[in-house]
């Protein structure tokens, strides 16, 4: 029904105006109710022989509750099961690529800030690392562990946002507000490092933008500490509640060959039992420095993408607070900037980062000027979001928002 | 006419149960005796102002006659009976606010008397959104859906008796009356869900429809217990009953927690709303009522929040009075077992808020399976609970 | 792209650091009967309702409290007016393209120019303090910037003013030079505005005395170098590499290309 070109191959003759105006007006009549029952009786039998009367179409989204951002799942619904889904992104299509072909390269910077809202600095820090690749520089190593500590403080600030939004898209607000208190802190600290809670504008090409302040290192282990503390409140409402249990046990269940076949990384493969992680397994940056696990589960339900992803954020404290002791370990004077210079050689260079959502990438082809000639930018969400049809596939109506949550859907990366 | 000489002989505060034409038999009522001398004052002065006007017309005479005073005192009864609860459920309104507020880490609502007036502002604020409907949707039975709802809700909340002299009717079957009133309105949240011409409102009145047949049959198991162990149907009697021997939340714990989570399915609150479940269905069957419509729809639901937090009260907590204290027999007018009624309601009702904030929306499945294979067994377990304590002779 | 091993280069990084969590749940098989289905939540909840009830909840009361934020907090922008030299470094780093260059009056009465920031446009990168090779472009706290036309989100130079300016607040601009990182002098810091300065390709000039008109800070002597066929002076500008702030506006001004910023690097 949704793919069907119907009326298309009518022997490529266009239809006269008159054929126009006659279909017009019959559904019209449809839409006004001009038909008696009789005639509405032979319209739906003449259709119904064609449609499957048995299922429905549901448009879930742009703007709906359960869509975290603008994009639109159409499922067919056969009473509250689901069998079908078609997602549907592109409505936050800014032309981010194109628009960075007219930028020099630091002004890219606070561009790849606005690529994803909720962790702003893995982008960021990926565009460095692609352009310091494409210049062959080597950066400090105290700027290697500040870019380390930055990128998991919003991996914390991005997978508390996901927190809060399955706390709604289960019906419950306290999550929401108690993952968003925490989250609130994480942004302190982006203040405390930078001075800006989300667009940070922080990593530089050849390093990043200032020093740890003081007031950083001291409240950056005290908000570790708090922390680890706090999140067991959040535990204890989720991880030991029957009904959330019952809403993400065996729900969204995707097997390993798929998610190797559709491409999907970050949380979502690895609650799969897909071993890989590119911090550990492709180390960028002081990665392979600071000791940390991968939290990998085998289930392949929204339950194990959750665990993951809770792991995953305690890991990022351990990080934090073994590459904070590295960074005070190097000393005030250590450098932390290099002066890059603003044209960059001809050449064509690669980058990968473990964002919060998946494998983010980027490709540079630059041209020796210093403008880059091309900035593409592969997603993971893009990538991750063509599963919706076999995770949904199958499971209620009620657990589309659940199971989707678990994605972990952000759409400033996804249409760029 | 010569007897009628000062103002005090046309206010003169009579009886209730003296007029013949008064409407409750030998009960004594609160609430009547209240609006009737309230309109004896009224009435009396207008009928004394016009005697001064014109001495010895039959106007005044007639304003203070008993059928008269009987059939203003009615009107007023029923204002001061619809004022009560509604101020209830403003304040279970508020209640539930401030504490989901203060237990979510933020403050609730904050304007005017600790938030008080939010609720009130919120009113003020659906009167003045458009009364927007689709032009294609079923108009009979989508306005006369929504009438049924709020009308069911406001009358069975209105039933709810506040104590044995606080209510509208004592029939012997009362429990039965305001039960099979409560138990309606899925029937029209389901016509409801078809008439609007819209799928999530499609899905929101099937959803009702389909919790309904799960929780309804032990609750009605359970309510048949609680009248067995009483010996009556009548809610003052079931009232008495406790009194005479033990809150029946003691002897019937397991019947207590399974008809109190019952009960929240019926008022559909969280964790039981389905059938609004906003994160998948926009706003379920509620999606196409706007402005006041939505407004009075969300009264609907706090009034039958409040009315499942007074059958709990009456059920099993005792109703309206405190172990030991047998308020049935208060003399004065001071209206002690209504408020003792209303804050055990209160106290029932922030234990569903506690409730509402710690669980998220369960499934339509898990409702399915708990009610069936959960609180069915229950209910059942409970009425054997009963049954060998009638046998045995303890109760 | 080819793994690398796991301890190929520095010491080997700790594992086995799982947390509590994991440990508890990792394994998928806890069982909710033990919390007593949903009493485990109540519980967490009541605390929680108890603490805020008991103490106060963790929200601010914005407009009547505010929250503390440290000096560095990047708000509008702030202008030093007698400290800023016109040059315009800003509107260049700009992304957002909000600043302009506009001739005002300073105290004296003179015509200056200063920079105008049209805040509706601004997006808070900081990159103008950050490069403003005086620190009169400064970042402030202030953030409650609505106003009730677009207009009125136009900032002039007076305008930008902020009379609260702490040392905090002044953004620095220190770089490593990558030679200097190489050569192990990793301590030195330079201002890239100072380093790098324009460099004359001595046949293409025309003395037109373009950029030594246009340099803000009157880093350019015309300096005389013979004469021509014609006998008239040929004038080549120097740049006086202490007063330089390198913003490059002489290379903009300079109608034969005749001049560019030389990066040290």
């Amino acid at each position: 029904m949704m793919a069907d070109g119907s009326g298309k191959e009518g022997a490529g003759a266009e239809p006269t105006r008159a054929q126009v105006d006659a279909e017009q007006e019959f559904d019209r009549a449809i839409v006004e109710g001009k038909f008696d029952s009789v005639d509405m009786r032979k319209v739906l039998d003449a259709e119904g022989g064609v449609m499957d009367m048995d299922k429905m179409w549901i448009t879930m989204g742009p703007q709906h509750p359960f869509s975290h951002g603008l994009w639109t799942l159409i499922i067919q619904a056969d009473g509250e099961i689901v069998t079908d889904a078609i997602p549907i992104v592109g409505y936050l299509h800014r032309g981010w690529e194109k628009e960075t072909e007219n930028r020099t390269y630091p002004k890219i910077i606070p561009m790849a800030d606005r690529l994803c809202y909720a962790a702003s600095m893995t982008y960021t820090h990926l565009y460095c690392m692609t352009v310091e690749k494409a210049l062959d520089l080597e950066i400090p190593e105290k700027a290697k562990y500040i870019r380390i500590v930055a990128d998991e403080i919003n991996r914390l600030q991005s997978h508390l946002m996901w927190l809060a939004a399955v706390g709604t898209d289960m019906g419950n607000f306290t999550i929401f507000l108690w993952a968003s208190r925490e989250r609130e802190f994480w942004m302190d600290m982006n203040i405390r490092l930078c001075g800006a809670r989300m667009t940070t504008n922080y990593p530089r090409i050849g390093g990043v933008r200032n020093d740890t302040p003081d007031i950083f290192d001291r409240d950056i282990i005290r908000c570790t500490e708090h922390f680890e503390k706090m999140i067991w409140e959040i535990i204890g409402l989720i991880d030991n509640s029957s009904i959330y249990q019952s809403r993400m046990v065996g729900t969204g269940i995707i097997t390993r060959e798929q998610c190797a076949n559709l491409g999907i990384t970050g949380p979502a493969a690895r609650g799969t039992g897909v071993d890989f992680d590119a911090r550990r397994d492709d180390p960028y940056d002081n990665y392979d420095k600071v000791g940390f696990e991968v939290p990998v589960l085998t289930a392949g339900d929204s339950y194990a993408r959750y665990v993951v992803r809770m792991e995953e954020m305690l890991q990022s404290c351990i990080i934090i607070k073994d590459a904070m002791q590295k960074i005070q370990a190097l000393g005030k004077n250590s450098p932390y900037r290099l002066k890059a210079p603003s044209r960059v050689p001809a050449g064509r260079h690669f980058g990968r980062i473990e964002d919060c959502r998946g494998e983010a990438m980027m490709y540079l082809v630059s041209d020796g000027t210093d403008k880059p000639y091309r900035l593409k930018v592969r997603s993971p969400i893009f990538i991750n979001v063509s599963a919706s049809k076999p995770l949904v596939q199958g499971c209620r109506i009620a657990d589309i928002p659940v199971i989707m949550a678990m994605i972990d859907m952000c759409l400033g990366e996804t249409d760029r | 006419m010569g007897y009628y000489t000062s103002i005090q002989d046309w206010i003169a505060f009579p009886d209730p149960l003296a007029n013949p034409y008064y409407p409750f038999g030998d009960a004594y009522n609160l609430p009547y005796d209240i609006s009737l001398k309230l309109w004896n004052i009224v009435g009396g002065a207008i009928a004394w102002l016009i005697d001064l006007l014109f001495p010895g017309n039959a106007v005044s005479e007639w304003l203070v006659c008993d059928m008269t005073a009987n059939f203003f005192a009615l009107v007023i009864f029923m204002l001061i009976v619809f004022m009560v609860v509604f101020i209830a459920v403003l304040v279970v309104l508020w209640e539930e606010r401030k504490v989901l507020g203060r237990a979510m880490d933020r403050r609730g609502t904050m304007v005017g008397m600790m938030g008080f007036l939010q609720c009130v502002a919120d009113g003020f604020k659906t009167f003045m959104k458009d009364n927007i409907y689709s032009k294609r949707v079923d108009g009979m039975t989508y306005w006369w859906t929504l009438s049924l709802i709020i009308g069911t809700s406001v009358l069975i909340a209105c039933m709810v008796p506040l104590s044995d002299r606080w209510f509208v009717v004592d029939y012997e079957c009362g429990l039965l009356i305001v039960m099979g009133l409560f138990a309606l309105a899925p029937f029209f949240i389901l016509v409801s869900g078809w008439s609007q011409n819209n799928k999530y409102s499609l899905i929101g009145g099937l959803r009702a429809a389909e919790m309904m047949i799960s929780y309804e049959i032990p609750m009605l198991i359970i309510i048949a217990t609680v009248a067995l162990q009483a010996g009556t149907l009548n809610i003052n009697g079931i009232v008495e009953a406790q009194y005479g021997t033990l809150p029946y939340f003691i002897p019937q714990a397991v019947g207590f927690v399974t008809f109190f989570i019952c009960a929240i399915a019926e008022s559909e609150r969280a964790p039981f709303d389905l059938a609004e479940a906003e994160s998948e269905l926009v706003e379920g069957w509620q999606t196409e009522y706007a402005g006041m419509k939505w407004g009075l729809i969300m009264l609907a639901d706090y009034l039958r929040g409040f009315c499942a937090c007074g059958m709990i009260v009456i059920l099993f907590l005792g109703g309206w009075n405190l172990p030991g204290v047998h308020l049935t027999e208060w003399e004065s007018w001071l209206p002690v077992p209504e408020l003792t009624f209303l804050l055990k309601g209160f106290l029932v009702f922030f234990i569903m808020v506690i409730i509402r904030c710690a669980t998220p929306r369960v499934r339509t499945d898990t409702i399915l399976n708990l009610g069936w294979k959960v609180f069915l067994p229950l209910a059942i377990l409970n009425l054997v609970i009963v049954v060998t304590y009638k046998a045995g002779g303890i109760f | 792209m080819a793994r690398k091993s796991k301890e190929s280069k520095g010491q080997p990084a700790e594992r086995g650091l799982w947390s509590p969590y994991w440990r508890e749940f990792g394994k998928l098989d806890h069982k909710c009967w033990k919390d007593l289905w949903i009493m485990k939540p109540i519980w967490v909840t009541l605390k929680v309702l108890w603490r805020t009830t008991a103490h106060r909840p963790v929200t601010v009361l914005y407009p009547y409290e505010a929250l503390w934020e440290p000096d560095n907090y990047r708000g509008r922008p702030g202008l030093d007016f007698n400290k800023c030299l016109g040059c315009g470094m800003c509107v260049n780093m700009c992304p957002c393209q909000a600043i302009v260059l506009v001739d005002c009056p300073d105290d004296g009465g003179n015509t200056v120019r200063r920079p105008q920031i049209n805040i509706g446009r601004c997006s808070f990168c900081a990159y103008c303090a950050e490069y403003c090779p005086v620190d009169a472009m400064t970042v402030t706290p202030d953030v409650e910037l609505a106003e009730y036309t677009r207009s009125d989100l136009i900032w002039g130079p007076r305008r930008l003013a902020y009379d609260k300016t702490t040392e905090g607040m002044k953004v620095k601009l220190e770089t490593t030079l990558i030679s200097d990182f190489k050569n192990g002098n990793g301590e030195r810091r330079v201002e890239p505005c100072r380093v790098d300065h324009p460099k004359l390709e001595g046949k293409k000039c025309i003395s037109c005395r373009k950029c030594s008109k246009v340099c803000p800070v009157a880093a350019i002597d015309m300096v005389e170098h013979g004469t021509n066929a014609k006998g008239r002076p040929i004038l080549w500008p120097e740049v006086d590499d202490d007063t330089c702030v390198g913003c490059a506006q002489c290379v903009e001004a300079c109608p034969k290309d005749a001049l560019h910023i030389e990066e040290v690097l």
